[in-house]
Formats: C-alpha cells, sequence, structure tokens
C-alpha cells in the first residue's frame, strides 16, 4: 500500500504517493526527474548521491522516501539561484574540481555542509568533511581548492 | 602550419557538471513503455549447468520475459562476444567459467520486480575443480593462447660477463575500475528490425559488432550512441559490450525499449579487473651498475576467457625494461586460463605489471650490489639512438632530461638526506623514498586499431558540429577536440559543438583508449576542419575580390585580408560559401603513420612517440601499527606542447592516485571457490580524500613531438606508473626498520597489514606466510 508524503524540494512542494519501500534516491530521480542527484554504489559509500534534508547532509540512498515526509530537501539542482551559480559550483567550475562529473553534484553538496558547518574551513577541515565521498578521476586537490575557492568567494559576498 | 592554439582552461562539460545537468545514461528520461533488465548470474565458479528453469522467475509480478542462450540461438544468432577470441557466450549454454558469469536475463515492468524474480531462477550446477591462480593455470596447461616471447640480444651468451646475477619473483594483485558510473545500457527497436542502443561503453563499434553478431543482423542497422561516461578507464572498453546487447537481445524479442543497469556489487561480481600477475625474473649487471640483461617471465592471470588479455600481455611484453637500455632481453607472457571474470584493460594496459617486474629486478639488484635502487636506475636510462627490445629506436628521448630536471627542480639528494636523518632519529616511525622514472609508448599495439574519423559540418548559421570515435569520460578528449576546431577557423567555444559518440556518425570506430583518444580524433578532426577551410579562404578570396598571393585568415571570427580585419564576418562568409554551393561539410580519416609490427618477429616500430617523466615519491610507515601515508609525489612529466594544462594536469594527479591506490590499499580478493570476497566499496577501499599524498607535477620544458595533436602528447594512461615508486618507497621505509635484515617478499599490494607482516617477519625469512581467505 503506497502513502502519501509531502516534501519540499528546492523550494517546491510535491505531494506523491510512493511505495513504502522506495528510497529516496529513486524518489528524486524516477518520480520527479531530479537526475543531477547520483548513484554510485548502493551501499551509503561513496556520497553520489549527497544531498541536504532539513540542512544536514545525508546520503539519499540511505533514506526512504516514505522518511522524508514533511521535509525540506536541496539537491544540486537548487544550488543556482536566479540563474547565478553558487559559490560552490563556480568553485568546481573555476579550479577544475571535476572530471567526468559523476560525484561532482554530491561533493558539492558535501561542500555546502562544509561551509555551513564553518565559513572559512582549514585544509584539514575540509578533507575531514569530504571523508564520504569518493571521486575516481581526480586526486582529490583540485576538489580541496574548489571549496577553499568557494569560502573566499561567500567570504567576499 | 603554425597555429596559436585556442586556450582554455575550462572542461567544456564543466558548466553542465556543476549544475546536475549533464547526462548519464541512468539519467536519460526512459521512453513510453521502457521495460527493466536484471542479469541472473552463476553462483558456481567452474561447473555443468545441469538443470536451469526460469519458469518461476516468468511467473514472478511483473516479469515479461526470461532470456537465456536458447533465445540467441532461436533467432539465428551467434552466442559470442569474444573480441580477440571467440571464446565468450553472452550467456552461459553448457558449463560456467566464473562465479559471477551471466546466464539469464529477466525483463520486467521494473527493476524492482525484475530482481526479485531472479531469485527463483533455479540453476544447479555440477561442480569442477576451480584455479584462481595463475601458475596453477600454467601448470595445468590452461593458456589461452602459446606463450609469446620478446627478444633482443643473446640473453644466454652474457650471464657469464655479469658481475652480479640475481634472480627473484614478483606479484601484482588486480585493480577494480571503480568507475562511479555502473555499467548500463538502453535499448530502442528502431524500423525495420533495428535497434539503437544508448551505452555507457569506450568502444561504441565493439558493441555494434557484438550486437550483429548476437542478433544476427547486419551492423547498418544497429546504432550504437554514447553521450558520455561517469568514468571509464578501460573497464568500459570490451566489458560494456555484454549489458549493452542483452538490453538489445530483449528489446527486439518483446518489441519494447528495454533499459539495463548494473547495481555497484553486480557490476563488482560480473566484470574483469586488471590483471593480477606472478612472475620471475633474472637480471645481470657489472658491478658499477649497468643492466647487461633481463630474463623474465609473465604469468597472466588472464580469468575465465580471452577478453583483451592477449593484447595486454603483449603491452607487458613491451614495457618490461621501462625506461632503460637493455641490451639482452627475453621476456616470455602466459596467459593464463583460471575460473575468475575475464580481466580486462585498465589503464596502463598490462605496461604497469610489466614496469613493476623491472622495478622489482632492479631493487633486488640494489640490494646484491649493496646501493639505492636510484644508483642503477639513473645509470641505465634511455638515450637517443638507444634500440627497444621490439626493434624501435627511441626518438626525441626525454629519459634523462625529465630524471635531470627533478633532480634538480625537487633537490631529490636532499630528500633523501631528509628521509635518513629522520630515520636515524625515530624507532617507530621510518621514512622511504623511491624514484620512478617511466617510458610508455604510445598508439594502440594492434596496428589496424590506430585510425579515427571525423565528421565536420558547418552549418548555414555559423555554429559547428564536430563528431568523432572520441569517448568523453572525464579526460576533456571533446574539450581538445573542440579546441583543435576552435583552432583552425579562430572561433569561440560557443561555436563549436562535439557531439555524442555515433556509430552513424564515426563508423569502425577504435574504442577510445590507450591513451590515444585525443591524438587519432583530433587529428581526424584537423584534417576534416582544414579541408572545410581551404574551400572557405577561397570563397573569401572571390568575395573580397582578393590577388592570388595575398594573403587571407580567419581570425577571431573575420576574414583578415594582407593581415587587416575586413568587414567580412564568419557568419557572412558561411553564407556566402552556402549561396555558392561551397561543401560545408567534410569526413576525414587519420591513420597514425611510419607504425608497424610484426607479430611472428616481434619486432618494428609500434607505438608513434613515447611518453617519458621522472617522479620521487615519499612514504612515511606507522612501525607498531603497519598504517602509512605516502606523503609527498612530485615529478617532471613530458606532456609534449600541452595545449590544456588544466585538464592535463587533472589527468597525471588521477592516474597517480590511482597508481597508488593500485600499489596499496586496493585488493582484489577471491575466495579458494572462486567468489570475490571484496565485492563492495565497504571491502574494497579506494584511495580517499586523506590518501592522496601532495603532489606537484611540473611540465617537462621545450618537449616538442608532431606526432601528437597540436604537439602534445598524450596522458591518460602514463602517470599512472609513478604509483609503482609508492611500493618500493614503502619497501625502503620497511628495510629502514629492519636495518637491512632478513629480504621481503615483493607483493603488491602493500597493504597496511603487509606492511606490518613484514616489519616483523622472521630474519632471513624470504617468505611472508600468506594471508587465508575462506569464502
Amino acid at each position: 500500500m503506497n502513502v502519501p508524503i509531502t516534501v519540499t524540494i528546492n523550494g517546491t512542494a510535491y505531494t506523491r504517493d510512493v511505495e513504502p519501500r522506495q528510497l529516496l534516491v529513486h524518489f528524486l530521480r524516477e518520480t520527479l526527474n531530479l537526475t543531477g542527484t547520483h548513484i554510485g554504489c548502493d551501499t551509503s559509500s561513496c556520497g553520489a548521491c549527497t544531498i541536504m534534508l532539513n540542512g544536514q547532509t545525508v546520503k539519499s540512498c540511505t533514506l526512504l522516501a516514505a522518511q522524508a515526509d514533511g521535509a525540506e530537501i536541496m539537491t544540486v539542482e537548487g544550488l543556482a539561484t536566479d540563474g547565478k551559480l553558487h559559490p560552490i559550483q563556480e568553485g568546481f567550475w573555476q579550479e577544475h574540481g571535476l572530471q567526468c562529473g559523476f560525484c561532482t553534484p554530491g561533493m558539492m553538496m558535501a561542500g555546502v555542509q562544509i561551509l555551513k558547518n564553518n565559513p572559512n574551513p582549514t585544509e584539514e577541515e575540509i578533507r575531514h568533511g569530504l571523508e564520504g565521498n569518493f571521486c575516481r578521476c581526480t586526486g582529490y586537490h583540485n576538489i580541496v581548492k574548489s571549496i577553499q575557492y568557494a569560502a573566499k568567494k561567500s567570504a567576499a559576498m | 602550419m603554425k597555429l596559436q592554439t585556442q586556450k582554455t582552461d575550462k572542461n567544456f562539460d564543466a558548466a553542465r557538471h556543476v549544475c546536475g545537468r549533464s547526462q548519464f545514461l541512468d539519467d536519460l528520461t526512459p521512453p513510453e513503455g521502457t521495460l527493466y533488465a536484471v542479469v541472473f548470474y552463476a553462483r558456481a565458479a567452474y561447473g555443468h549447468i545441469k538443470r536451469l528453469n526460469t519458469s518461476p522467475a516468468l511467473a514472478c509480478k511483473g516479469v515479461v520475459a526470461v532470456l537465456t542462450a536458447e533465445d540467441i540461438l532461436q533467432r539465428g544468432g551467434e552466442n559470442q562476444i569474444g573480441g580477440i577470441i571467440p571464446d565468450e557466450p553472452l550467456l552461459a549454454e553448457h558449463d560456467v567459467h566464473f562465479w559471477g558469469q551471466p546466464v539469464a536475463v529477466v525483463v520486467a515492468t521494473s527493476a524492482v520486480l525484475a530482481r526479485e524474480a531472479t531469485q527463483y531462477i533455479e540453476c544447479e550446477v555440477e561442480p569442477l575443480p576451480v584455479i584462481t591462480d595463475p601458475r596453477e593455470a600454467a601448470a595445468q596447461g590452461e593458456l589461452i593462447m602459446p606463450p609469446r616471447t620478446m627478444e633482443c640480444g643473446n640473453v644466454d651468451a652474457v650471464w657469464a660477463a655479469c658481475d652480479v646475477v640475481v634472480e627473484g619473483t614478483a606479484e601484482n594483485g588486480g585493480q577494480e575500475h571503480l568507475y562511479l558510473e555502473t555499467q548500463g545500457a538502453l535499448a530502442i527497436p528502431t524500423e525495420g528490425g533495428g535497434v539503437k542502443i544508448i551505452s555507457s561503453t569506450q568502444g561504441p563499434t565493439a558493441v555494434q559488432r557484438a550486437a550483429a553478431k548476437v542478433l544476427g543482423l547486419p551492423m547498418h542497422l544497429i546504432e550504437v550512441d554514447v553521450l558520455r561516461l561517469g568514468g571509464g578507464f578501460g573497464g568500459k572498453e570490451d566489458q560494456a559490450t555484454p549489458w549493452a546487447v542483452m538490453a538489445a537481445l530483449a528489446a527486439l524479442k518483446l518489441n519494447r525499449p528495454v533499459k539495463l543497469v548494473l547495481p555497484r556489487q553486480e557490476d563488482m561480481r560480473m566484470t574483469g579487473k586488471r590483471h593480477p600477475y606472478s612472475s620471475d625474473f633474472k637480471i645481470g649487471l657489472t658491478k658499477d651498475g649497468k643492466i647487461l640483461a633481463l630474463e623474465v617471465s609473465f604469468y597472466q592471470d588472464a580469468g575465465a576467457a580471452a577478453d583483451l588479455s592477449p593484447a595486454v600481455l603483449d603491452r607487458t611484453l613491451f614495457h618490461c625494461v621501462n625506461s632503460y637500455y637493455i641490451p639482452n632481453v627475453r621476456a616470455t607472457g602466459y596467459s593464463c586460463r583460471t575460473n575468475v571474470p575475464p580481466n580486462t584493460a585498465f589503464r596502463g594496459f598490462g605496461g604497469p605489471q610489466g614496469m613493476f617486474l623491472v622495478e622489482a629486478a632492479i631493487y633486488r639488484a640494489a640490494e646484491a650490489l649493496g646501493v639505492d635502487a636510484s644508483a642503477i636506475q639513473a645509470k641505465n636510462l634511455l638515450q637517443e639512438g638507444d634500440t627497444f627490445p621490439y626493434g624501435q629506436v627511441t626518438e626525441r628521448c626525454n629519459a634523462r632530461r625529465t630524471w635531470n630536471d627533478a633532480e634538480k627542480a625537487f633537490d631529490v639528494a636532499g630528500i633523501y638526506q631528509k628521509a635518513h636523518e629522520f630515520n636515524a632519529s625515530n624507532k617507530w616511525h621510518k621514512k622511504g623514498v623511491a624514484v620512478m622514472p617511466i617510458c610508455f609508448g604510445i598508439s594502440f599495439t594492434n596496428t589496424m586499431m590506430n585510425q579515427a574519423s571525423a565528421l565536420v559540418h558547418v552549418y548555414s548559421d555559423g555554429s559547428v558540429s564536430v563528431s568523432t570515435g572520441a569517448v568523453e569520460m572525464g579526460q576533456g578528449v571533446n574539450t581538445k577536440i573542440a579546441q583543435t576546431a576552435m583552432t583552425i577557423f579562430s572561433l569561440p567555444p560557443h561555436r563549436v559543438k562535439v557531439q555524442t559518440t555515433n556509430t552513424s556518425r564515426a563508423a569502425n570506430t577504435s574504442p577510445t583508449a590507450a591513451s590515444a583518444g585525443a591524438d587519432l580524433n583530433g587529428k581526424a578532426t584537423e584534417l576534416a576542419c582544414e579541408e572545410i577551410l581551404k574551400r572557405l579562404l577561397l570563397t573569401a578570396r572571390e568575395e573580397l575580390n582578393a590577388q592570388e598571393h595575398d594573403s587571407i585568415e580567419l581570425r577571431e571570427e573575420f576574414v583578415h585580408h594582407n593581415g587587416a580585419k575586413t568587414a567580412l564576418s564568419w557568419n557572412n562568409l558561411i553564407q556566402a560559401a552556402f549561396f555558392k554551393r561551397v561543401k560545408l561539410s567534410e569526413q576525414a580519416q587519420y591513420a597514425t603513420p611510419r607504425i608497424h609490427f610484426d607479430k611472428t618477429t616481434m619486432k618494428g616500430h609500434p607505438f608513434a612517440y613515447h611518453v617519458y617523466g621522472t617522479a620521487i615519491i615519499e612514504a612515511t610507515i606507522d612501525c607498531l601499527r603497519g598504517t602509512y601515508t605516502i606523503d609527498n609525489v612530485q615529478a617532471v612529466h613530458d606532456f609534449g606542447q600541452s595545449f590544456n594544462r588544466v585538464v592535463d594536469l587533472g589527468q597525471a594527479e588521477g592516474a597517480i592516485a590511482q597508481g597508488i591506490g593500485w600499489m596499496t590499499m586496493e585488493e582484489v580478493i577471491y575466495s579458494k571457490e572462486g567468489r570475490l570476497l571484496t565485492d563492495a566499496l565497504s571491502t574494497y577501499k579506494v584511495p580517499d580524500m586523506h590518501s592522496t599524498p601532495r603532489m606537484d607535477v611540473r611540465f617537462l620544458e621545450h618537449s616538442m613531438n608532431p606526432m601528437g595533436i597540436m604537439n602534445s602528447k598524450a596522458v591518460g594512461e602514463p602517470p599512472f606508473m609513478y604509483g609503482i615508486g609508492a611500493y618500493f618507497a614503502l619497501m625502503n621505509a620497511i628495510k629502514a626498520f629492519r636495518m637491512g635484515t632478513g629480504q621481503i617478499a615483493i607483493k603488491a599490494p602493500m597493504s597496511p597489514e603487509r606492511v606490518l607482516m613484514a616489519l616483523y617477519a622472521p630474519l632471513h625469512e624470504p617468505q611472508l606466510t600468506e594471508i587465508s581467505h575462506e569464502a
């Protein structure tokens, strides 16, 4: 039996009936067609599916859609506002913090959390904050630089 | 033609990537009525299929069909996907040869329902003895092909003249590709009995060819399209094929679109990896460290079918002298059939295994001579005019230049001195340093594969479309191809679009592999654009009533006449050409010149050029725990004339991280029964945020390379092999703790548990106790 849920995603409220076993990441990708959030490992290890739920990063492959009832969610699609890139997006672009782009949305969401906790993080704090995210293309250094770029940019805003 | 390359420091996909708008296969909105396929695979590594009953699965909710080998035979197709040797069925027929081998495909209205149904398939396998060790396979005569030998000089005659002869063994493990996007395909039936396959593959033509064979169709009824890959690393060169063909088989049987995307665990269980090798060496030197002879035997764990193993083994032989001139060499390779998934292409393609072995031999020789390995390395580096064992002579050889530049730039002597001082004053932490020179040949070693085509259209609005056989997987090949067109036409980025890789626009393509994607497809793009440019300049000459000897050129979207900007813009020029019925499209083929190779004598000129480099790697171990950090990698690398430094540096850093992963923490483990034990990210560890060292990769200055696109050098694979230095840096740190007592077995990966055992292995005990793994 399906259950009705209402979630606010990137500022828009969605009410849908969901299969109780449906994962939040499948709800986002398949039901709402928000495919920027990726699935990398299915087991909460790689972080490609990282989103913000009520202001905290979570791995959306670890939650059921039903658990998100009433929640405020932000995905990669919600980072830019009024056609203007979020500093974290600018950072990944400017500092070449990406190659194939598959891990990028999750990395950026983790980066948003780091800067939320500490607008001026040290390199060590950035690395600690990205422990739950894997990238197989880069050597991670440009990802760290991307978040440093975003921190500087946010401070200047 | 001398051109100022159009500079860009951006990957053209970046804007889409950061917005989550770049589409990967699984992101495409499936067409109405799409069905979902899930693979049922063998739970035994070797045996006869006694009974296969799929009807209980067919009775499950949502299930539309269950396909087996029978469905292929019924439609007159061939159940065969082996690329080099036809020894690999798409779906198991009478026997299974590895745990995870696909047996049936369940198609249902959703992936969840299809997956649920697979558990009701009954498959009884009568087990046979399983082999997971390549030497055991060789002893039983289980070889994929006859052994191959590459030889130069006269090894046998030289041993007596050597002051030191050292023999030993070295082993390296496999490596899971772990492209973050798993394998997948979407197949859509097309009119006339054909099919369009959207596939996450590095080899669209490989998919097309295999689908044609299995479906019993001509290739022109199969269109393969690739948008981009979420990483490939060789894992999608041949092994993206089965899933695409299964989806196509189901789509044609049911006349519905069918999507098949592997979950991570199934991907890890069913696909092959980098080849583990077990190898013997014998190296002979003069007392001052000049290498006179090298004899090696490689036992390659090919897995249950040939896949690309013969070609991988060839490259091992090509690269078993790495950056060194060795006058007498005999290298023999055995491709051994075992009961694990067929191992396959992975960044370096056999080269890393060959280079690991010669470095192991040098390491042992250094122990015998009582010197650091770097003394032997430096003494034997290739010079201009030296001959490789395969007969090619070095040209523009940069081995010594990168070594010397690195020595100076990074104060290598100081690094050794500091490590020595650290070790003298620390009991429970030890540092190790290693130098790792590399030399990697660029071109497919199978000469015929060194060809590519490009199709360039200039549309009447002045926008440019480029189609090639290159597949974008994060390496920036599309950016480089676009830069090529931008440079020739002198256009800004928004004017040029590199299209999806599609077999209807680029036929008979080689896979995007061997680091050669940008060279081959970029050169083809260059040829096509130059033909169009010639015609456009002729049109411009007419439009401007210019004299025959006047100079006419395109600069920043305007025609320049004798160096002066005219009012004739790019758009107006294109319009004029269109009205004059000038051909605004061109298809061109590029075939790498000069290369040839005779497989019977194993001699020739197989490579367009070589990439060189030298890295210094530092590591620190915790001698109580066996844990360690790879602290620093500093390299001078030969990029040729890089025309996208940001992209190239990104490739180098990523390759180094992956190479270190292979040598240190990444351990593929099969049980004795042939079941993969490291089949999830919880049990298979890849480099994370904390495990990548500091990196300082410098560009070798004044390296010209007319054989590469825009004078650049291929970059995908070569820096991977700097990772080998991490292994020997750890060996040196262990040695510092043991104060030179006993000999540590050379066996990669050097995981923390191996480090710990090596630190405390009994004195004078060369072999470590093997870790036993039970299922």
